[in-house]
C-alpha cells in the first residue's frame, strides 16, 4: 500500500503554540511534545496511582513545614465540602459511556503511563444541497505508538464497499466485496507521486513521502486543528483534522485492544427504495424506462420485480449498478 | 455552546470582581463569594449539555488562571477552578478533566513558586491537590481545535482592571542596571581622558560613543512613568474629596518629585512582590543618604482612569489629536510601535 506525505517543516518547535488563535497551531513533533511533558513532570503526576488523601497532607505538611494544627484547619478549608451551597440534593447524573474507566485484565495491555493520546476527526462528504449545519464525522482516539495505517483500517467508509460495475445483465453475480488495489494516501493536502511531481513543476516547495505502516504517530510532525487529507479508492477524499494531543490520563480507557478508540460517530440518513419506502435501497438503475426519476434507487426485491420476469430474463432498457447506502455502518 | 459563553464569561467576571474587591486570596473567602452567590447552581440549567457546559466554564476559568491577569486574579481563576471542579455532580467518574496546555505550564510553576515565597499555603495547597486528585490533563492546547475560521472574529476584551499592572519598565531599569551603566561611563570618561591628555591633536575631544547624562534621564523617565501610574489611581480615588484632602496630596506630591530629583543617582521605583501587589502598592525610594521609606496606598476604586476621562472631555480630531497623543514621553513608553503592529497583525497569514 502507498505512500502518505508530509512537507518538510521549516522549524518545529515542540512547544506548541497557536499559528491562528482559536483556529489552529503551529506544526510540532508529537515524539518531542510528549518528552517535553515527560521532562516537566514527576513520575507521579501523570501515573495511573492516586494518591491517598492522608499519604498527600502528611507530605504537603513535611514539604512547607506546617504545624499539625494549621494543617487540620487547611484541609477543612480547602475541602470540597467548604462549597456547598445547600444540602446534597442532587443525584449525580451517571451516562452510560462503556469505555470510561476501562481498566483490562492483564497488564501487558494496558496502555503504558506517559502515553500520548491523539484525538482524530475524520469527515464524510456530504450533500451541498442537505447541509444543515453538521458535518458528519467519526472521532478516533490512537495512541503514539499506533501507525497511519491502523488509522487508515479504523476508518469505515462506505466508498470501500463498493463495487463499481454494470450488472443489469446479470444481477446474481454482484461480488460482495471487491478489493481494491488502488492506493490510498494521507497529505497535508498535497500527496502521491503524481502530486509530487506537480508540485515540483509548479515551484512548491519540496514534499516527503514515506509509508502508512511505517509511521507511527510519535514520529509525526503535525499541525493540530489544521486539515489534512486521507484519500482512497482513487478519488473519495475525506478531511482529516487532529483535534488534540495530550498525555493519557487515570480516566481514559486503558485497554490498549480497544484503541483504535470510536468516540463518536454521526448517523447518516439511510436512502430507502423508491417504490416501497420500506427497504435500504440496494440498486441504481438510469436510463431506466420502468423508474419514476432517473436515477433512481430500488431495494432489491422491488428491482428484481420491476425488471425482470419470473425466469431472471431482463426487461426493457436500463443500466443498473450496485448501491452501498450511506447508513451502512451505523 | 457559543451563544452561553459571553454569558458564562460576565457570569465569571462578576464573582472574579467580588473577589478582587475583598483584597484578598483566602480560600475561605472565595468560597463565601461561591455560596453566597450560589454559583454551584449554573449547572442546573442544563442536564444534556452538561458535559459541553462544563467544558466552557473549566475553558473561561483557565484563561483568568494564566497570565496577563494579576496574582489576585489568577488565585481567584484557580479557586474557580478548583470549585468547578468539584461542583460539578459527575465529575469523579466522567472524563472531565481541566486541560493544561505545555506552552503554559512555566506560567503555572512560576505562580506556585510566587505563592510559596509568599507563604500563601492555600493556593500551594489547593494547586497541589488538582494536581494529586488527576484533575489535570496534559494537553498540547488549550482547547479542542476544530479549525473554525468562521467563528465570531471579534477578541474578547480582556477585563482591563484585572489585568497585572504593567512594570516592565521599572523591572529593566532597576539599581543594578543603572550602577553598572555608570561605572561603564566612569570608566569611559577616564579612558576618554587619558588618550587626549596623551595624544597632541584637539580633534578627537569631541569624540562621544556615549550619552552624557544617559543615566540620570533613564531615572527620571522611569520615575515619571511610575509616578504616571500611581498618580492614576490617586487621582481616581480622590476624585471627590474635598480641597483640604486634594490639596494635601498636592503637596505630598510634589514633596515627592522634590526629593526624586534631589535623590540624582539612584532613586528606585520598586514594585511590590507580585503575591502582594493586590494589598497596597508600597512606593521606596532610595538613595544614597536616605534609607527607603514606605506609603501605604489606599485602596483602589473603580473609577475611569485619567486618560479615559481626558479622551472623553477634549476631542482632539484628526492629525493635531494624534501628534497631541504622539508627543508625550509617557504615551511613547507604553504604545507600541506602529510598524511593529502592522508587522505582528501581516504574520498571522497562512503560509504553505
Amino acid at each position: 500500500m502507498a505512500a502518505p506525505e508530509r512537507p518538510e517543516a521549516a522549524s518545529s518547535s515542540s512547544i506548541p503554540d497557536y499559528e491562528c488563535v482559536n483556529v489552529n497551531s503551529k506544526a510540532f513533533h508529537i515524539g518531542s511534545f510528549r518528552d517535553e511533558w515527560l521532562k516537566r513532570l514527576q513520575p507521579e503526576d501523570f501515573s495511573f496511582q492516586q494518591l491517598d488523601q492522608d499519604a498527600f497532607d502528611a507530605k504537603f505538611a513535611a514539604e512547607m513545614g506546617v504545624r499539625e494544627e494549621t494543617m487540620a484547619e487547611l484541609r477543612a478549608v480547602c475541602s470540597a465540602d467548604s462549597l456547598r451551597c445547600h444540602p446534597e440534593d442532587q443525584e449525580p447524573d451517571k451516562e452510560d459511556r462503556q469505555t470510561v474507566g476501562m481498566v483490562p485484565e492483564t497488564k501487558a495491555d494496558m496502555l503504558p503511563e506517559g502515553e500520548v493520546i491523539v484525538t482524530v476527526n475524520i469527515y464524510f462528504p456530504t450533500n451541498l444541497g442537505k447541509f444543515n449545519g453538521v458535518r458528519p464525522r467519526m472521532t478516533l482516539l490512537l495512541t503514539g505508538s499506533h501507525t497511519l495505517a491502523d488509522l487508515r483500517d479504523a476508518i469505515c467508509c462506505v466508498s470501500d464497499l463498493q463495487v463499481c460495475g454494470e450488472f443489469s445483465s446479470t444481477p446474481d453475480m454482484v461480488p460482495d466485496f471487491i478489493s481494491k488495489f488502488l492506493p490510498s494516501f494521507m497529505s497535508l493536502l498535497l500527496g502521491s507521486s503524481t502530486t509530487i511531481e506537480w508540485a515540483k513543476s509548479h515551484n512548491y516547495p519540496s514534499f516527503s513521502q514515506a509509508k502508512m505502516e511505517d509511521t507511527r504517530f510519535v514520529d509525526l510532525t503535525v499541525k493540530l486543528g489544521f486539515p489534512y487529507l486521507y484519500c482512497h479508492q482513487g478519488d473519495c477524499e475525506h478531511p482529516v483534522i487532529i483535534t488534540d494531543v495530550r498525555l493519557v490520563h487515570k480516566s481514559d480507557c486503558l485497554d490498549k485492544r480497544l484503541y483504535p478508540l470510536l468516540t463518536h460517530k454521526n448517523r447518516s440518513l439511510s436512502q430507502k427504495c423508491a417504490v416501497c419506502h420500506v427497504f435500504i435501497g440496494r440498486w441504481y438503475t438510469t436510463q431506466d424506462q420502468f423508474a419514476p426519476s432517473d436515477p433512481c434507487l430500488f431495494c432489491d426485491k422491488c428491482f428484481r420485480m420491476l425488471h425482470y420476469d419470473k425466469d431472471g430474463k431482463k426487461l426493457g432498457e436500463f443500466l443498473a449498478y450496485p448501491y452501498v447506502d450511506r447508513g451502512a455502518f451505523n | 455552546m457559543d451563544f452561553s459563553r459571553k454569558h458564562v464569561r460576565s457570569d465569571c467576571e462578576a464573582l472574579l470582581r467580588r473577589f478582587q474587591k475583598t483584597q484578598s486570596v483566602r480560600f475561605e473567602v472565595f468560597s463565601n463569594i461561591w455560596k453566597e452567590m450560589k454559583f454551584a447552581q449554573i449547572f442546573s440549567g442544563n442536564p444534556n449539555n452538561n458535559k459541553e457546559f462544563y467544558h466552557l466554564i473549566l475553558d473561561i476559568a483557565y484563561c483568568y488562571f494564566l497570565p496577563p491577569f494579576s496574582f489576585q486574579i489568577r488565585v481567584g481563576g484557580l479557586y474557580l477552578l478548583y470549585s468547578t471542579y468539584h461542583s460539578h455532580p459527575a465529575s469523579t467518574s466522567e472524563q472531565l478533566q481541566i486541560r493544561v496546555a505545555l506552552k503554559d505550564w512555566e506560567d503555572v510553576k512560576n505562580f506556585e513558586k510566587d505563592a510559596m515565597d509568599a507563604q500563601h499555603l492555600d493556593v500551594v495547597y489547593i494547586l497541589k491537590r488538582l494536581m494529586i486528585c488527576k484533575a489535570l490533563q496534559f494537553t498540547a492546547m488549550p482547547t479542542l481545535l476544530l479549525y473554525r475560521t468562521k467563528r465570531n472574529k471579534q477578541k474578547p476584551m480582556l477585563c482591563e482592571q484585572f489585568i497585572e499592572r504593567a512594570s516592565r519598565p521599572q523591572e529593566l531599569v532597576n539599581t543594578q542596571l543603572l550602577e553598572e551603566m555608570s561605572n561603564i561611563g566612569e570608566l569611559y570618561k577616564n579612558m576618554k581622558t587619558s588618550i587626549i591628555s596623551q595624544t597632541t591633536t584637539q580633534e578627537n575631544a569631541f569624540v562621544n560613543l556615549i550619552r552624557k547624562e544617559i543615566v540620570p534621564q533613564l531615572c527620571t523617565t522611569v520615575l515619571e512613568f511610575y509616578n504616571w501610574q500611581q498618580g492614576r489611581d490617586i487621582i481616581d480615588e480622590h476624585k471627590n474629596s474635598h480641597e483640604r484632602t486634594s490639596s494635601q496630596q498636592e503637596h505630598s506630591k510634589r514633596a515627592e518629585l522634590l526629593a526624586s530629583i534631589k535623590s540624582k543617582a539612584y532613586g528606585e521605583a520598586s514594585e511590590a512582590s507580585k503575591s502582594r501587589r493586590h494589598r497596597q502598592a508600597e512606593r521606596s525610594f532610595s538613595n544614597e543618604e536616605d534609607g527607603s521609606f514606605l506609603k501605604s496606598r489606599h485602596s483602589r476604586l473603580m473609577k475611569p482612569s485619567l486618560r479615559n476621562r481626558t479622551n472623553k472631555q477634549i476631542h482632539m480630531t484628526g492629525d493635531l489629536g494624534k501628534e497631541a497623543i504622539r508627543a508625550t514621553l509617557i504615551s511613547q513608553l507604553v504604545t507600541m510601535d506602529p510598524a511593529l503592529e502592522e508587522k505582528t497583525k501581516n504574520q498571522r497569514r497562512f503560509k504553505f
